[in-house]
């Protein structure tokens, strides 16, 4: 059976004020894996999700989602940006922050109506965050801010998701949720991409691995690659990680 | 009231609204300076206009300006871009080089401009009647009312039609940009508005309280709501409040009107930034205290939970035990009995079933940090809150 890629990245190379931070990387996601990308601070991880997201433009190289230029297929990607790239102090409710997964569909001037709101509420009740919806968000803790870009990314409705740290500064009750979650995206046959800090967990958690150090280290099954000589060459330093059977 | 005080409050009414709406997303946006360099660079703009058009008020005047400011914003994020220097370094060193640049354009021109750089700084808002404009004979108002009114009218539109483009992109700019509303189009879509009141209001209020306008209303409603169109309708308010109470406060002083109107957008501020309900300082300076106090309070039950001994839980033990003031013990004490979690028995102290109930919780709370189950403690004490 011949899988289809979902995301196809090509010797694309990017820079910051002329210093490259990724360099020459080519990558291939198949459709409907659950995939970490792995790789110290400052590797570009983020990086690399801003520029197949046309957020970032590339000095070097090419993008495609199903075979297509980005811009092409916006509605089949959604989105979830690291906690701390906005300003949580935002005067705005965690409803209203859902509802902005809408925007996309509704294109320029449109505004969100009922339907969009239903939609919204309906992803603010899978997260568990129902009960919080009239909140303003710097009300909301650490995790809780977690679920509501989770809820966002759901009610984008996509096939694609890149989610940056979506388990960043969040408990492990929080965290079990999120994965469930994702799991379940998974089954329905969507594509998730997430960066991910705790090595630990990338065997229970993901189907696949890509290992980030300004250039790509391995990417594939995480059965098949995730072992010490990749996470060495990742890390630099001496990695044993110890994975519970 | 006269005809002509009512234009004047008239005109600096509509300028506040003008200003208020681009100012809430530049506070927002953490982008307030960028209005400061914007309203002293359009200066050479403003004199070449003047030298083409030989009128202060006309639309090709405004547009040159407008460009000016528009080539600030680009110059300073182009020195940004450098990683040289900091944003506020590079709005500094781009406003003073194009303000200079004009005030030695007039300087040169002193004879030909009818023009000079107080009137630019300041503006004149008491003249503001006299500059009429006259359709077919007939007079129509001051000039300054038609053109204000005007760009508030584009603005108010602008508003409304991407009202939901703006927010999403000065909240969250990746997400702005991967749903394909382009952040620097509505940036400088932003910016050009900015550059347009500023332009279209510093002949009428003169360029530094057309600053004032845009930052301060914005920055008094940012303290007292959390919901962006409130924001947005209390800088309105603010702005206009303050035009008008600076107008009559001018108006008894027989001060300058600009300047009396600053002094009111300042003095509103400073009142609410004190008196604030969640936001201000008094109110986040008695959070603070309560917060200190419910801490103590969760020391004082744990040590009684931690000490089966009596003498440890002997009234006059307690003093020195946990090393309080007496007022503070007192506080602490009369809570802890107010919530009946502690009670007495011969000047031995000790948890109640309630007391104990709700120290375990609150430490099982402070050590896991689930939020789930804890919801309502935090409607009780402060101290779970944020
Ligand atoms: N806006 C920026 N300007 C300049 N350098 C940046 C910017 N954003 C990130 N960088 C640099 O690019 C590199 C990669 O950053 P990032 O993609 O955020 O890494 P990661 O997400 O893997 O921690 C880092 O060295 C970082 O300092
Ligand atoms: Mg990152």
């Amino acid at each position: 059976m011949e899988q289809k890629i979902a995301v196809k990245v090509d010797d694309l190379t990017v820079a910051y004020n002329y210093k490259p931070v990724l360099w020459d990387i080519d990558l291939e996601i198949p459709e409907g894996v659950l995939m970490a990308i792995v790789g110290p601070n400052g590797a570009g991880k983020s990086t690399l999700i801003k520029s197949i997201l046309g957020i970032l433009k590339p000095i070097a190289g090419s993008v495609s989602i199903y075979d297509k230029p980005y811009d092409k297929q916006r509605s089949l990607v959604a989105y979830v940006p690291q906690k701390g790239s906005v300003d949580w102090d935002f005067p705005t409710t965690a409803l209203d922050v859902v509802m902005m997964g809408t925007y996309g569909s509704l294109g320029w001037i449109k505004r969100p109506g009922q339907k969009e709101k239903k939609a919204a509420l309906e992803a603010l009740e899978k997260v568990g965050m129902l009960p919080f919806k009239n909140r303003q968000i710097s009300q909301l803790s650490g995790g809780q801010q977690q679920r509501i870009f989770l809820a966002r990314a759901l009610v984008q409705n996509a096939s694609i998701y890149f989610m940056d740290e979506p388990f960043q500064g969040v408990d492990a009750t929080t965290e079990i949720a999120i994965i469930n979650i994702l799991k379940e995206l998974r089954k329905a046959g969507k594509t998730v991409i997430v960066v991910h800090h705790d090595l630990q967990t990338v065997p229970e958690y993901f189907d696949w691995v890509t290992f980030l150090n300004v250039k790509k280290i391995a990417t594939g099954p995480v059965k098949d690659i995730f072992n010490d000589d990749n996470l060495t060459k990742t890390y630099g330093i001496n990695y044993k990680v110890s994975i519970q059977e | 009231m006269s005809n002509a005080q009512l234009e004047i409050q008239v005109i600096a009414s509509l300028v506040a609204i003008a200003c208020a709406i681009p100012g809430t997303f530049l506070v927002l946006r953490k982008m307030a300076m960028i209005s400061d360099a914007i309203s002293h660079s359009i200066l050479p703009g403003i004199v070449i206009g003047f030298f083409i058009t030989q009128d202060l008020n006309s639309p090709l005047l405004i547009l040159l300006a407008a460009i000016t400011g528009i080539i600030t914003v680009v110059l300073v994020e182009y020195i940004q871009k450098t990683g040289l220097v900091k944003e506020d370094t590079a709005i500094g060193l781009v406003f003073p080089v194009l303000f200079s640049i004009g005030v030695i354009m007039i300087a040169k021109n002193a004879n030909d401009v009818h023009l000079d750089v107080d009137a630019v700084l300041l503006g004149e808002l008491a003249f503001t009647p006299f500059d009429r404009l006259i359709i077919s004979g007939a007079d129509v108002g001051p000039k300054s009312m038609w053109i204000i009114g005007s760009i508030l009218i584009i603005t108010i539109g602008l508003l409304i039609a991407f009202f939901k483009e703006l927010k999403v992109s000065t909240f969250d700019a990746g997400l702005s940009a991967s749903l394909g509303f382009s952040p620097a189009v509505i940036h400088y879509g932003l910016m050009t508005v900015s550059s347009v009141t500023t332009v279209g209001a510093f002949d009428a209020v003169g360029a530094i309280l057309v600053v004032a306008l845009i930052i301060a209303p914005a920055a008094t409603a940012y303290l007292l709501t959390n919901n962006l169109k409130r924001m947005l309708l209390y800088a309105i308010c603010f702005g206009v409040f303050s035009a008008i109470s600076g107008y009559w406060l001018a108006h008894v002083l027989d001060a300058s009107i600009s300047g009396s109107i600053t002094t009111m957008l300042g003095l509103l501020f400073f009142m609410v930034y004190l008196f604030a309900p969640n936001k201000g300082v008094i109110a986040v300076m008695y959070r603070e205290k309560q917060q200190r106090t419910e801490v103590s309070l969760l020391t004082f039950l744990l040590h009684l939970k931690n000490h089966t001994e009596e003498s440890e839980r002997h009234v006059n033990h307690l003093n020195e035990h946990i090393n309080w003031q007496k007022v503070r013990s007192k506080t602490v004490l009369d809570l802890a009995l107010k919530n009946n979690m502690i009670q007495f028995d011969k000047n031995i102290v000790s948890l109640t079933e309630k007391g104990d109930e709700f120290t375990s919780k609150a430490i099982d709370y402070i050590i896991t940090n689930k939020d789930a189950q804890i919801e309502h403690m935090k409607d009780d004490f402060f101290l779970f809150r944020g």
